[in-house]
């Protein structure tokens, strides 16, 4: 090979291995196969009853069976427009008792009840679950999901593994495993052991709730944010303490550690970079944030957000929130002590317990 | 010369240094959305600013999202700040206004000062909350964007808010694709990392806000600068106020469809964010203030973005002059080795950030333009090269900085 020719065969090569690149760069280009823009939810705005309103209305094709069914008293079996079967149960004189009564039956159709639903126990659910009326189900049961008109009540050891919405009250027995998402229009109470993620209710109880201090008696979180007048902000490099019985005027930031003595009244915001702790009985006007673990003690009321970005520990007595003033409760992982209220939204990222007092 | 060249070299290591911790703080560090699930609470009074100046094509969708999202009607307040428009602009705020008596509020200013900062530092009369979100004219909000940028306001340590920008007319031309790229690596990478790493996320200007007790004690908005988001930044930093960066609080925007109008605005970002290191840069490093040791150092080199382009030139310049004279910077293999690293890991840095951001939003394919980027780069690094040029004649004439509104190129609804 003479030398020229190797000049130009390099040349050659050289530009090939440039060019090669952008192959499927001008393909792209030209295909515009991925040029849409990112797919922003613009009308969903992460309600947590998103799911279960969507329900709502793919089963309202069901409304004119579910009436015939409560009106004969009959049960019937067919099949939606998506091709998933159903169930259709309706009596209006007493509860539904669902056919399936045999111990670890797993229950592949959609059921819709047109009035109260009785479960028996030990059944696994692998499609949604519809009750026109009250839902009660029996221990050791698996659902997908449940959307009840009245309460709805889970037994002991029960799971769910996407979302509950109960228009009445949700109660869940001790020792449930509550994935996703379980909201009330009214409340929700979860007993001991009891496992969650997201929770969202007027009212939110673990455990037996004592009559205990009223959020409602401190000046709104709106007054603290929206600033009727200049809120003070004391800011400390590191770490930082309220002393017990202590009031302070103002939002406190600590760079470091802050510690709350009991009794301890903040008319203000609270924010730490590092741990925070709470005494005994401590109020807090506004809210609570924390850069990494947080722990709530007894008998305190915090009436803003509560967020902890690593873990957060809630004690008995505890009210977050109240009815006028509703907010949120959010952190990794979360251990709310039996006799904990909090009115709003409770969310635990990962994990969430209740845990004895 | 040789010297020059070694602390060129030095700072582009850094800076590359800086893209790899990012880009892996991204994919397998510790994610930080603190106020992300704040879904119920008592949501304060806000008021939302749209700055506007000659923009008929647009305003009217903002205003009309505005008037749809999740937020209680009777806490939100809309002020559309028309700057100077002298098209249509007017008459479409005020068409809003009386279809929705009592939730807006026009400020029509029709003279003063040129650009935003001015602008809104004349529309601050009109605001009473303690909350204020910020909106240019070409955003489009969805349902719960206002919640998610009020949120972090309930955070007392926090003085700023930062939303994430999406282009949304993406597929117009290859200019529109790699600002959609750009745009992807620098927010879901490099801004997200900051909130991560606690240092620095900058604020924006738009799909933002800021806390008005903040504003009022850094001295409110800085009209005599080109970028008054870079400004507010370091000097809500300076006083110890956070701003904290939403990764998930997109918000749709226009991007610049032509060369000619993205060369125009690249030039002015430089030219405000070369104004703001001047300004802030020295005092940031080794005043005495209330920013820990790891925001110095990452709002230095956030300072310093723009200058690198011209830095970069110089290198080039001075690595050529080393060369033709003779001169070898390092001893053989030595040499060899730091050309090879930099060619394999160095020129990679902004390439291997802005795929994994594509990554990290779902899109795959989108990742084949990633070698047309340089086309990008070169026409930033000249323009942006130029604009420091021009300020440094400006500074000598004693010329005044000017501001410049980019082109919008929607059609009218």
């Amino acid at each position: 090979m003479n030398s020229s020719l190797a000049v130009a065969a390099l040349i050659l090569f050289v530009s090939l291995m440039l060019v090669l690149p952008l192959v499927p760069a001008f393909v792209e280009l030209k295909r515009k196969s991925d040029a849409s823009p990112l797919n922003v939810v613009q009308q969903h705005a992460g309600e947590i009853r998103h799911f279960a309103n969507s329900f709502r209305t793919y089963i309202q094709v069901l409304g004119p069976t579910l009436q015939q069914c409560v009106a004969s008293g009959a049960t019937a079996v067919g099949t939606l427009p998506d091709g998933v079967e159903y169930l259709a149960l309706g009596r209006c004189d007493h509860s539904q008792t669902l056919p399936i009564q045999q111990p670890g039956a797993i229950c592949q159709v959609t059921i819709a009840a047109g009035s109260d639903l009785v479960v028996p126990p030990e059944i696994t659910f692998l499609r949604d679950v519809y009750a026109g009326g009250r839902f009660k189900g029996g221990d050791n049961n698996s659902y997908r999901a449940i959307l009840g008109e009245k309460d709805v009540h889970l037994g002991r050891s029960s799971r769910v593994t996407r979302w509950v919405h109960a228009v009445g009250e949700f109660s869940a027995d001790h020792d449930c495993k509550l994935s996703g998402r379980i909201s009330s229009d009214s409340c929700i109470r979860l007993q001991g052991a009891c496992n969650f993620l997201r929770l969202n209710a007027p009212q939110i109880e673990t455990g037996h709730i004592m009559p205990g201090k009223d959020p409602t008696r401190l000046s709104s979180e709106h007054d603290a944010i929206a600033g009727s007048g200049v809120v003070q902000r004391f800011l400390y490099d590191g770490d930082f303490e309220v002393h017990a019985g202590e009031v302070v005027s103002g939002n406190i930031v600590a760079r470091g550690k802050l510690q709350i003595g009991s009794g301890a009244r903040i008319c203000g915001s609270v924010k730490s970079v590092g741990d925070m702790v709470l005494g005994a009985g401590v109020s807090v006007q506004g809210s609570l944030i924390s850069g990494k673990q947080m722990l709530i003690g007894p008998d305190c009321a915090v009436n803003g957000p509560i967020i902890a970005e690593r873990a957060l520990h809630i004690s008995a007595g505890t009210r977050c929130g109240s009815f006028q003033h509703p907010t949120t409760v959010s952190a990794p992982r979360i251990e709310a002590e039996e006799g904990v209220a909090v009115f709003g939204t409770l969310w635990a990222r990962e994990y969430g317990e209740v845990v004895a007092s | 010369m040789i010297y020059v060249l070694y602390f060129i070299v030095f700072l582009i290591c850094i800076y590359t240094a800086r893209h790899y911790w990012f880009t892996l703080n991204r994919l397998f560090g510790f994610q930080r959305h603190p106020y992300i699930d704040i879904d119920t609470a008592s949501w304060p009074l806000v008021t939302v600013l749209v700055a506007a100046h000659n923009e008929e094509k647009v305003i009217s969708n903002i205003l009309g999202a505005l008037m749809t999202v999740k937020y209680p009607e009777d806490g939100m307040l809309v002020i559309p700040v028309n700057d100077r428009s002298t098209d249509g602009t007017r008459a479409i705020i005020d068409e809003f206004v009386a279809r929705f008596p009592g939730r807006i509020q026009p400020f029509h200013r029709v003279s003063g000062k040129g650009g935003k900062a001015a602008a809104l530092k004349d529309a601050m009369e009109l605001v009473k909350t303690e909350v204020i979100l910020i909106f240019d004219a070409d955003y489009i909000p969805g349902a719960g964007l206002i919640k998610q940028l009020v949120a972090p306001f309930f955070d007392p340590e926090v003085g700023g808010v930062m939303g994430r920008v999406v282009p949304l007319n993406v597929g117009t031309n290859l200019l529109t694709r790699l600002l959609d790229l750009e745009r992807t690596g620098g927010y879901q990478v490099d801004q997200q990392a900051r909130m991560n790493l606690r240092l620095v996320p900058q604020h924006g200007g738009t799909v933002a806000g800021v806390r008005l007790s903040a504003l009022r004690e850094i001295g409110g908005w800085n009209d005599r600068s080109l970028t008054e988001d870079t400004d507010l930044t370091y000097r809500l930093l300076l006083h110890g106020w956070k701003t904290v960066y939403q990764n998930r609080s997109e918000c749709y925007e226009e991007v610049p469809e032509t060369w000619a109008v993205r060369i125009k605005q690249i030039m002015r970002w430089a030219k405000g964010h070369n104004q703001a290191m001047v300004t802030y840069g020295l005092r940031l490093l080794l005043g005495k203030h209330r920013a820990t040791l790891r925001e110095r150092i990452d709002g230095a080199l956030l300072l310093g973005v723009y200058a690198m382009a011209p830095v970069t030139l110089l290198g080039w310049a001075l690595a050529l002059a080393v060369f033709f004279q003779g001169i070898a910077p390092l001893h053989g293999v030595i040499a060899l080795f730091a050309l090879t690293a930099y060619a394999a890991l160095g020129n990679l840095a902004a390439f291997f950030e802005i795929a994994a951001a594509a990554r990290l939003d779902g899109t795959r394919k989108r990742i084949c333009l990633l070698p047309f980027l340089i086309l990008g780069f070169a026409v930033s690094i000249f323009s942006v090269s130029r604009a420091a040029l021009s300020q440094i004649s400006d500074l000598v004439t004693g010329a005044e900085l000017h501001w410049d509104k980019t082109e919008r190129f929607r059609k009218a609804l």
